[in-house]
């Protein structure tokens, strides 16, 4: 049996997040059958060697005059859209069941993102944070800019309490209008005040994208022996037995997911709430099939 | 108040701990997981952790319970009640403790036999009486004793007469037994009075007629009664040896011993190919199969040579069964035991049917061999001379008209050494010369001959007949009824009147109907003389062809010799009395009884006759008897003592039927030895145990639905 090289467990041993990144996003293009690449460009990016079919008004005379040899310029493709991907780096994100940590999964998917963005020569924008911010880097469009982000992704580490309406709060000004904001994150917040700041966005015409990345074993509370339960963000620790209280937790979660999920549908953010044991790749088709055929105005940034 | 069997097992409620311990390592034991849904644990532990908590606290002392009631249960809790009204521990009692030791409480039902395992019961009732209890322990053999046993406080006491107790070889009766214990138990002062009975419910110890009177008198004195059934209320099987049967023929140098062996089945499964040994001088020398239906006997004879002249004993023996006792019976063959009497014929007849002598050798000794143990010699006057009378025991004159002087002196010699002569009369007698020759001998002087009617027509007096004047004689009280009726049946037409003043210690044993004296003995030193008074031919008289001429003839003969009679010498049964006349010169006996036990005797004087009492006979098998050590010629060297095999029907008798005769009696029967422990202890005290063990089971199930749920 062929194993999906997308399975968070067999992603995990990639230690190259662009590597990671590349795999998911060529696997899920190809999936889709569309190409990413569209438009023209007017920013000069690099140098290509001259191939016949080539117009020959982008060939460089003079890099021809200092090699010999003919170059064509290539133009950074002409951007629209600046996204932002606020990437939750609390503690709770640190939490694994098997294979990747949910910070890890968040993570990766952050990267394919901002790769298939980059791209398709649309500005990505980074904000790493808990309950402030930890990392920002402004959004820049050149592809070169992945690499950039990944070596943020990789400094960070999931610690500190999480407060997703605050982050937001701070980057209402900050995020103009008409752009696109991804959350992703495992909302063990209030909910409540996360939707109410992600309605100014709103107002601002912005697109909202929301990773909601569960692990699996929060999914499920699989446990069966009686454990201490600690907290990932705080010194809050109980014993509970897990048998005994699992329906319960479940009616819990399920409640609070279908409270939040009916929240977004009615300020029309897009919500994805994804097990971090499903396969990357599947995840991103799922979405881009969805995104592909929703008349969604942000349909077009992935086309 | 709440007592317990085994106390000790209590230290098992230390066992609570153990779950107390496992539920603290295993909260301590609860290993740390980082999680990061941590809040909706937080909000939904918020609604059930009392309900946890109270689950877990349930499942805690649920288990915790489920091992102390464990180890109440093995402690074999009890509950002291009782029933008198009175509450309380120190509420005195009285306690008659009676064992069945019956001969059936040797049944062994593959452990050990009922009578040991009443014991072992006995013994556990004592143990738990308290310092204010009284008691006392009989048995139902014990019954029969005089004295009565007192109520004692002291356990060692009531523990030493316990272990004194041994089965016997009886059947005892309850109820006697139980008579004993009322008046043992009125003795007594205590509020509670109890009989407590260890028995095998068979039905022979059972006289349902002394309930008649006896239930109100048992109603009346004690406050309960408790049966413990040994046998656990099973069916008992048994086969035993129920009668044997042994004679003798006496051919040349051997004797040919017939035995009849009576074996009955008290089963209700048929007895096939059982096999029946018999055993003689401890050498088996036959042996017999057997098939006998349930509840059936089968009698069959087995028929061996033994040599003569030598006492035997042996037995008859079964292959054991649970009930071993009754598997063996014993006799004893004494083929030495032979008379020798000599028929002197004062009257020979060429025609024999004629003689003197004809019809009393035909009644010694009515075989053509000599099947009779009495052997007589016929000689006629003139052989006498020639005869040595030391080789004889008994000597008949018949019809004798004269005697040389030398043989008179002989024959004075020879009864007052111990022989015996018997005259009878007839034409040949002259009473004159009787009187002045056989003066010494004679019990009493002769007078005249009378006639009575002869069927002529000249004399009108009728004949006389014989009546009994000594029933209780030996001689006579051996005669049945039938015999006894038809002595009347004799005529006799001529008959010696005789001297009314006896001569000597004489006794008159029989008369004629007009009171004349017909045979009368006289003790002479050491022998003994009989005068019969009419002929012993049909001369004068037909009592010759009468029944009852033979048994007497022969009876007369066996006491004249010193033996009573066969039956009576080779066998008694277990706890009667064994009697035997004896020759006059024997001052002491010696017997010993099977287990090697001597007991001296000394012969009795009663009739003028020498007689020995043995009462000694407390065990089945062969006891031996010796003059100085030594067998003693004319005298038997053993003799039988087996059991009265009554008590070998092992039926049942039913609870219902008991609680039927002790009605209105607090009575208790309980069936299962191993709970006799906690039933001994009667109505004081009621077990708990099985109740607990139910609420522990009941524990069980909850623990597990609540432990899955």
């Amino acid at each position: 049996m062929t194993e999906n090289p997308f399975d968070p467990i067999i992603l995990s041993k990639i230690s190259n997040m662009e590597l990671r990144a590349r795999l998911i996003v060529d696997g899920a293009l190809s999936g889709i059958h569309k190409s990413p690449f569209r438009g023209s460009s007017i920013e000069f990016l690099e140098h290509k060697e001259y191939s016949p079919g080539d117009e020959i008004k982008h060939i460089d005379w003079k890099v021809y005059a200092r090699t010999d040899k003919y170059y064509i310029k290539q133009f950074e493709e002409e951007t629209n859209l600046k996204c932002y991907i606020f990437l939750d780096n609390s503690g709770s994100m640190g939490y694994k069941s098997t294979g990747m940590s949910k910070f890890e999964y968040a993570s990766t998917l952050m990267a394919s993102l901002a790769f298939l963005l980059l791209k398709q020569s649309d500005m990505v924008g980074f904000i790493s944070f808990n309950d402030k911010v930890i990392k920002y880097i402004p959004p820049r469009s050149r592809i070169t800019h992945l690499n950039v982000l990944l070596n943020a992704l990789a400094e960070l580490k999931p610690s500190g309490k999480s407060d997703v309406s605050n982050i937001l709060n701070e980057f209402i000004e900050k995020i103009g209008r008409r752009s696109l904001i991804v959350v992703v994150s495992d909302f063990l917040d209030d909910t409540d005040k996360i939707i109410k700041q992600l309605k100014y966005f709103h107002f601002k015409r912005s697109e909202i994208i929301l990773f909601h990345i569960l692990d699996h074993y929060e999914l499920t509370f699989p446990f069966e022996a009686i454990t201490y339960f600690e907290s990932m963000e705080d010194e809050r620790r109980i014993i509970a037995e897990p048998k005994s209280i699992r329906s319960h937790y479940l009616n819990e979660l399920n409640r609070y997911l279908e409270q939040f999920k009916q929240s977004c549908l009615e300020n029309q953010i897009d919500y994805w709430l994804i097990d971090s044991s499903t396969p990357l790749d599947q995840a991103l088709i799922k979405f881009l099939m969805r995104r592909e055929g929703s008349q969604h105005s942000i349909t077009k940034f992935f086309k | 108040m709440i007592s317990f069997f085994n106390p000790l097992l209590l230290f098992g409620i230390l066992g609570i701990s153990i779950p107390i311990i496992i539920h603290l390592i295993n909260k301590k034991k609860a290993f740390s997981y980082k999680f990061a849904a941590i809040d909706f644990i937080f909000q939904t532990n918020k609604r059930i952790s009392v309900k946890f908590k109270l689950r877990q606290l349930i499942l805690l002392i649920l288990r915790a319970s489920l091992i102390a009631f464990l180890a109440i249960a093995f402690a074999r809790p009890f509950l002291k009640t009782f029933s008198s009204g009175i509450s309380g521990e120190n509420v005195p009692t009285s306690n008659v403790i009676i064992l069945d030791d019956s001969y059936s409480m040797q049944y062994t039902n593959n452990r050990d036999s009922f009578f040991k395992s009443a014991k072992a019961a006995a013994k556990e009732i004592i143990n738990n009486l308290t310092k204010n209890d009284e008691a006392v322990v009989i048995s139902c053999s014990s019954s029969r004793l005089q004295a009565l046993p007192g109520l004692d406080y002291d356990k060692n006491n009531l523990l030493n007469s316990l272990d004194k107790l041994l089965p016997t070889y009886l059947s005892v009766p309850i109820t006697s037994t139980l008579d004993k214990s009322i008046e043992i138990l009125n003795t007594s002062k205590a509020p509670i009075k109890r009989v407590y009975l260890l028995t095998d419910m068979t039905k022979n110890g059972w006289n349902t007629d002394w309930f008649k009177t006896g239930n109100e008198r048992l109603r009346n004195c004690v406050s309960s009664v408790h049966i413990i059934d040994l046998s656990e209320d099973k069916i008992l099987k048994n086969i035993a040896i129920t009668n044997v049967g042994s004679s003798i023929v006496t051919s040349g140098t051997n004797v040919e011993c017939r035995v009849n062996v009576t074996v009955s089945n008290f089963s209700s499964t048929k007895a096939k190919e059982l096999m029946v040994q018999v055993f003689i001088d401890q050498k088996k020398i036959a042996q017999g199969f057997f098939n006998i239906e349930s509840n059936a006997s089968e009698t069959k004879e087995f028929c061996f040579n033994v040599e003569k002249g030598i006492n035997h004993a042996g037995w008859i023996e079964i292959l054991k069964d649970n009930l071993g006792v009754d598997n063996k019976r014993y006799f004893a063959i004494n083929t030495s035991q032979k008379l020798d009497v000599l028929l002197i014929d004062g009257d020979p007849k060429t025609n024999i049917y004629e003689s003197e002598t004809f019809y009393i050798e035909k009644a010694l000794n009515p075989g053509l061999e000599h099947a009779s143990s009495i052997k007589p010699t016929i000689i006629s006057v003139h052989e006498f001379n020639n005869f040595e009378l030391a080789s004889f025991d008994i000597i008949f004159l018949c019809n004798v008209e004269t005697l040389p002087f030398e043989k008179i002196h002989e024959l004075e010699k020879f009864v007052k050494g111990g022989g015996s002569v018997v005259f009878s009369v007839g034409n040949k007698v002259d009473a004159n010369y009787y009187n002045n020759s056989f003066g010494t001998l004679l019990p009493n002087r002769l007078y005249t001959i009378k006639t009575f009617s002869s069927g002529s027509l000249i004399s009108e007096e009728q004949p006389l007949h014989l009546k009994l004047v000594e029933r209780m004689h030996p001689i006579l009280n051996i005669l049945s009824e039938t015999d006894v009726s038809t002595l009347s049946s004799a005529k006799f037409y001529r008959i010696f009147y005789v001297d009314p003043t006896p001569l000597g210690d004489c006794k008159t044993l029989l008369s004629f109907s007009d009171d004349t004296p017909a045979v009368i003995i006289r003790q002479i030193e050491g022998g003994k003389s009989v005068l019969f008074t009419s002929s012993i031919d049909r001369d004068w008289t037909d009592m010759p062809v009468k029944s009852f001429f033979l048994p007497l003839m022969q009876q007369l003969c066996k006491h004249l010799a010193g033996n009573v009679s066969e039956e009576i010498l080779n066998e008694a049964m277990v706890d009667n009395t064994w009697q035997i006349s004896c020759p006059n010169n024997i001052n002491n006996v010696e017997i010993t009884n099977p287990e090697g036990v001597k007991t001296v005797l000394q012969p009795q004087l009663n009739y003028n006759e020498k007689s020995l009492s043995y009462v000694e006979t407390h065990i089945p098998g062969i006891y031996t008897i010796t003059v100085d050590g030594k067998p003693l010629p004319q005298f038997p060297e053993y003799f039988a003592v087996n059991l009265n095999t009554i008590e070998s029907n092992l039926s049942k008798i039913d609870k219902k039927e008991i609680a039927a005769l002790m009605g209105g009696i607090n009575l208790t029967i309980t069936s299962d030895i191993n709970e006799s422990g906690e039933v001994l202890l009667g109505e004081a005290k009621k077990t708990m145990w099985g109740t607990i063990l139910l609420l522990t089971f009941c524990i069980l199930i909850v623990e597990a639905f609540i432990s899955r749920k």
